[in-house]
């Protein structure tokens, strides 16, 4: 964890401005670094893999991860469009316009970005590309109790992997049938979603709330345990069944389809949505919290 | 990088009939030469009119690659031009244009990512053109393989859509998706997958009981 200063250690209100520098960085850092997690995880697949070709494209991954590094430069030309998940604490305090310190931050970083961004915000009615669009950058609201932080969290997408997603709504389904769902959902994608791949599934609540968790669950660390203890078996058999595919490192044959599949749930009524999204090998995903000081705590 | 590829064949781009004839499924190379990229859809629909109209594409494709690629080039000070990056796109979603523009160029090599369909694979296969596999999220090493912006045509669409022409040294590796011979790894694989799935789910159904 690293402190990146302290503006103030008065209990001050969270400011607009900070809000907007912050947002804007992380997306920025977001494009240049693979999280150490999903590095992690791909010299791991690179010593179990079997399959000679798989084991070379693993390597060229994490030489592209490193130059990423070593020449501050993005890992990928596609920078998607810019997504973010707010926590706001029930206790934190803050002035002005939250909401329109994301706009005016992405804003300014399109005009100072380097290298500079291609035009990637799609108007889907017009198919016309841009910097700017309805309800951009993308923003999901989340109240966390007992806490007096903001989080931000920052994940670019982009059709690569984005394209796959998918949700379809059941009555009362078996374990069977959702996981039955998600390797459907796994052959549509097939070599397309730049594998390997980190898996969302969300089970339940209502329609929205179903893709909302199955996002939400991309963000979890690689290697974490699920605390449902049977989700975390669901999440082990869909791995080793999603690894069993063969599609491989950029689907060009190997074990390592996914890194890691993320499961979460939320009550409903039994008709029961399933959705699932897809993060590409390189999991763009970075997070920091503004604390009630002032101080910013950048985590990943 | 150079070092760290150093033991991977090298071909010379665009590629002769007979290299890419010589290459199989599979196969991982580097590209060195001159090739031809666009990640842009309405490119592809302009291109199908110029064969249409009977004229010929801004920059020439007989004989030649296209491969989907997205860059972001700008004006040097000297008048030149540079790409800042460039990496692949989703190949399948070109899958209805490619076979007609694989046969009126008669195109030695495509390529992108995540493969093309079984009715490009007949017109590689047909007029002796292979697919190249870049590596997505490779930003960092297909952009240092470049040494010279040749052409930009088609200036009026955003960056990413524009026709390009390159100079490339050490571009890759690729991995050979599909061969000339008719051979696919995304085919091959699709229907591996899918013989297995019975199998995937029954072992899903006796540790879900175990």
């Amino acid at each position: 964890m690293t402190f990146l200063g302290k503006e103030s250690l008065s209990a001050m209100p969270i400011t607009q401005e900070a809000v907007k520098t912050l947002s804007a960085q992380l997306y920025d850092w977001s494009l240049r670094r693979v999280p150490d997690d999903t590095k992690d995880a791909l010299r791991r697949a690179r010593a179990t893999e079997t399959h000679e070709g798989a084991q070379r494209v693993l390597e060229i991954m994490l030489g592209s991860a490193l130059r990423a590094e070593q020449t501050d430069r993005f890992v990928c030309s596609d920078a998607g469009v810019p997504v973010f998940r707010v926590t706001l604490g029930a206790n934190a305090r803050w002035e002005g316009d939250l909401k329109a310190a994301i706009v005016e931050g992405f804003d300014e970083l399109v005009g100072r970005i380097q290298p500079p961004l291609l035009k990637h915000v799609t108007n889907p009615l017009t198919n016309e590309r841009g910097y700017k669009g309805k309800d951009m950058p993308l923003v999901t609201w989340e109240v966390e109790s007992g806490v007096d932080w903001i989080e931000i969290a920052c994940q670019p997408k982009a059709l690569g992997s984005g394209r796959w997603a998918q949700a379809e709504t059941f009555s009362f389904p078996s374990l069977a049938d959702i996981e039955a769902y998600v390797m459907k959902a796994v052959m549509q994608a097939g070599s397309q979603h730049c594998p390997p791949v980190i898996i969302g599934v969300g089970i339940g609540g209502s329609f929205d709330v179903a893709a909302k968790i199955a996002s939400k669950a991309t963000y979890r660390a690689i290697g974490s345990v699920n605390p449902e203890p049977v989700l975390a078996a669901m999440e082990e058999r869909l791995l080793h069944a999603v690894n069993a595919t063969g599609f491989g490192p950029m689907g060009t044959g190997g074990d390592t389809t996914a890194l890691a599949v993320h499961v979460d749930y939320s009550a409903g009524h039994g008709y029961t949505p399933v959705a699932i999204c897809f993060n590409c090998w390189i999991n763009r995903r970075t997070r920091a919290r503004i604390h009630a000081d002032g101080t910013v705590e950048r985590m990943e | 990088m150079s070092e760290l590829f150093a033991d991977y064949r090298r071909v010379t781009m665009p590629l002769s009939r007979e290299d890419a004839r010589s290459l199989r499924a599979g196969d991982m190379v580097l590209l060195d030469g001159e090739i031809t990229i666009t990640a842009g859809l309405p490119t592809h629909h302009r291109i199908l009119k110029c064969v249409e109209d009977g004229i010929d594409p801004p920059i020439p494709l007989q004989g030649q690659s296209l491969l989907h690629l997205g860059s972001y080039s700008q004006d040097k000070p000297d008048g030149g031009l540079e790409v800042l990056y460039m990496n692949p796109t989703t190949s399948t979603r070109f899958n209805p244009l490619m076979p007609r523009l694989i046969r009126h160029f008669g195109l030695t090599a495509v390529g992108g990512k995540g493969g093309l369909d079984a009715g490009c694979r007949e017109a590689m296969a047909e007029v002796g053109c292979v697919y190249f596999s870049f590596l997505g999220g490779g930003a960092p090493l297909h952009s240092a393989a470049i040494t010279a912006v040749k052409e930009v045509a088609w200036n009026d669409l955003v960056a990413h859509y524009r026709l390009v022409r390159l100079a490339v040294n050490g571009l890759g590796p690729v991995t050979v998706g599909i061969d000339a011979h008719g051979n696919s790894l995304f085919e091959t694989l699709s229907q591996q997958a899918q013989d297995r799935m019975p199998e995937i789910l029954a072992q899903m159904g006796r540790e879900r009981v175990g």
